[in-house]
């Protein structure tokens, strides 16, 4: 005969103080879980969603994999416009979109300054760039700029800093913002974008960074690199652009080996934690299991009595944290090296989460259930 | 017990058997490109030799090794890059990843490199990864045989008609 289940939700209440310090202490360590995993799901979402599959990018050979290293002559996209077919073109408007990529320190009114992404532009790269939409503002003209929907962060400056109106300073010129855009969480929304010969004034530089060229269905990739190939003076290479973000995948690789360690190691000090407590709770209660043996419960029953506890408490904090985690920390912008993303709460990170509280309530209540039950019933009873 | 004996024993041939299998199997997939030939063609150049005193329009014979950068495949294209046999490359024990990238020796790279390209019926490149078509992989030796394509800042691009692949 199992025990009630109202007598297990009974106990919880019995003694709140503990019960609400043991709720606090797992909705703690499901809550580090949300945030590591959230971490890692919004890091492979950004380099994931980045790349367009139609779009290759033509960039030095000599820039290893970081673009903002890389610096190729200013009569590429015109080339390449020529002797590559396939490129999309529409109403006499060739989407390739020549681009000026670096980073650069960027100063805001309150002389607040923070390493910024700056793109130059020109009103093809909306064409090519497909995910971009201009939610506020409007495009940039001479001397103004569109900042994405996550440029504070990266700049580690606040949303005012950056609105519409206000200046930035960058390259020795002011520039006013002229614009918001978002682009589906990309890295994008991490960048300022300006019109592309303005930057070059303001960097003294006539060379561009990257050419992003969109492929109609007829075009290919391949013919794109054999040209790069070919014209071995150039010094250039093509790279498919969800192939680039998959390298760069790669490159963060060590950084998510690490991220989901933590999420075992804090699971596994969660677990010890969790341990700990029901070793406490289970140690007070010696004289009550006994006496539940006494009148006839199995031990079986006595024990999952004491696992539906440890796991009803673990399910609230899970819930608990699960609440905080999608009201507080979705969507909140995290700065890292190439720019900035939002944690990502989503349905792998709650299940994880969750899984992890679930399994604290049952690995946690299940070893000291045992050695409660293992004492002799006539000793336990006399226990104190 | 005797059924273990024979479940081990069936599970033992079964293994043979798969392993007996392979060399015929991979036989079988062995390329046979119109493209690859048998022998080796004669008057051979070097790659070096060749972006020396190469003429646009001529036919040609290079001899090199597959590479110049990381990637010297086109994907999905019958089409790499050669370098000359007398730039050197990162030796196995020096244990780079990529040695086809000649990584230590670029500025030799740069005159010692031509580009091979199998073009089809309409004379645009083959669509067909290389290293299927031909059987070759990175700093695999070959012999090329084509016309020679070079543009007024020199760059040399054989469209080849035979490629010999030579066995070290």
């Amino acid at each position: 005969m199992l025990l009630p289940w109202e007598y297990g939700v009974r106990n919880l209440a019995r003694r709140p103080l503990r019960t609400l310090l043991t709720l606090i202490a797992l909705a703690t360590v499901v809550m580090l879980v949300f945030v590591v995993v959230g971490f890692i799901r919004g890091l492979e979402r950004s380099l994931s969603t980045s790349g367009d599959d139609d779009v290759v990018l033509v960039y030095s050979v000599n820039s290893e994999e970081n673009i903002e290293n890389s610096a190729i002559a200013a009569q590429i996209p015109a080339l390449l416009t020529a002797s590559v077919g396939g490129t999309v073109s529409r109403f006499g408007m060739t989407h390739v979109s020549p681009e000026l990529y670096m980073g650069t320190r960027v100063k805001n009114e309150l002389d607040e300054a923070g390493l910024g992404l700056v793109r130059g532009v020109t009103l093809a790269t909306p064409l090519v760039r497909r995910s971009v939409r201009l939610v506020e503002g409007s495009w940039p003209r001479a001397g103004e700029v569109i900042v994405g929907r996550l440029a504070a962060a990266k700049l580690g400056s606040s949303e005012d800093a950056i609105a519409l109106g206000k200046t930035l300073e960058f390259e020795g010129k002011q520039w006013t913002v002229s614009g918001r855009f978002a682009s589906g969480g990309s890295a994008y929304e991490s960048e300022i974008w300006c019109r592309l010969e303005d930057f070059q004034a303001a960097t003294k530089r006539q060379d561009l960074s990257l050419v992003a060229m969109l492929l109609s269905p007829e075009g290919s990739a391949g013919e794109v690199s054999l040209f790069c190939k070919e014209r071995t003076d150039l010094e250039i290479r093509a790279i498919r652009e969800t192939d680039y973000y998959a390298s760069l995948q790669q490159h963060y690789r060590p950084v998510r080996l690490l991220a989901w360690s933590v999420v075992v190691m804090v699971s596994a000090a969660g677990i010890f934690a969790g341990l700990n407590m029901m070793y406490g709770a289970v140690a007070g209660r010696v004289r009550e299991i006994a006496t539940l043996q006494a009148v006839g419960f199995r031990r079986r029953a006595i024990v999952l009595s004491l696992v539906q506890e440890g796991v009803l408490l673990a399910a609230s904090g899970s819930l608990l944290s699960g609440v905080l985690a999608l009201t507080a920390l979705n969507g909140m912008a995290v700065r890292f090296t190439m720019g900035a993303f939002a944690l990502r709460i989503d349905s792998v990170a709650i299940l994880i989460g969750c899984g992890v509280g679930v399994l604290l309530g049952v690995v946690g209540a299940l070893p000291p259930a045992l050695k409660a039950l293992r004492s002799e019933v006539a000793t336990s009873l006399k226990s104190v | 017990m005797k059924s273990v004996y024979g479940v081990l024993i069936a599970g033992m041939l079964v293994f043979v058997v798969g392993c007996g299998a392979s060399p015929s199997a991979d036989r079988t997939d062995e390329p046979t490109s119109q493209y690859l030939v048998d022998a080796e063609p004669s008057g051979a150049v070097s790659v070096g030799d060749a972006n020396a005193s190469g003429e646009d329009g001529q036919p040609i014979t290079l001899v090199g090794l597959i590479g110049g950068s990381t990637e010297p495949f086109v994907d999905g294209l019958a089409a790499f890059t050669i370098v000359d046999e007398s730039v050197p490359y990162c030796a196995d024990e020096e244990g780079c990843p990529t040695p086809w990238d000649y990584c230590c020796t670029q500025d030799q790279v740069k005159d010692n490199i031509a580009t091979v390209k199998i073009v089809d019926e309409s004379g645009g490149p083959l669509a067909e990864d290389a290293r299927e078509l031909l059987s070759v992989k990175e700093l695999s030796k070959v012999v090329v045989s084509g016309t020679a394509q070079k543009d007024e800042q020199g760059n040399l691009t054989v469209v080849a008609d035979q490629v010999f692949v030579k066995k070290d």
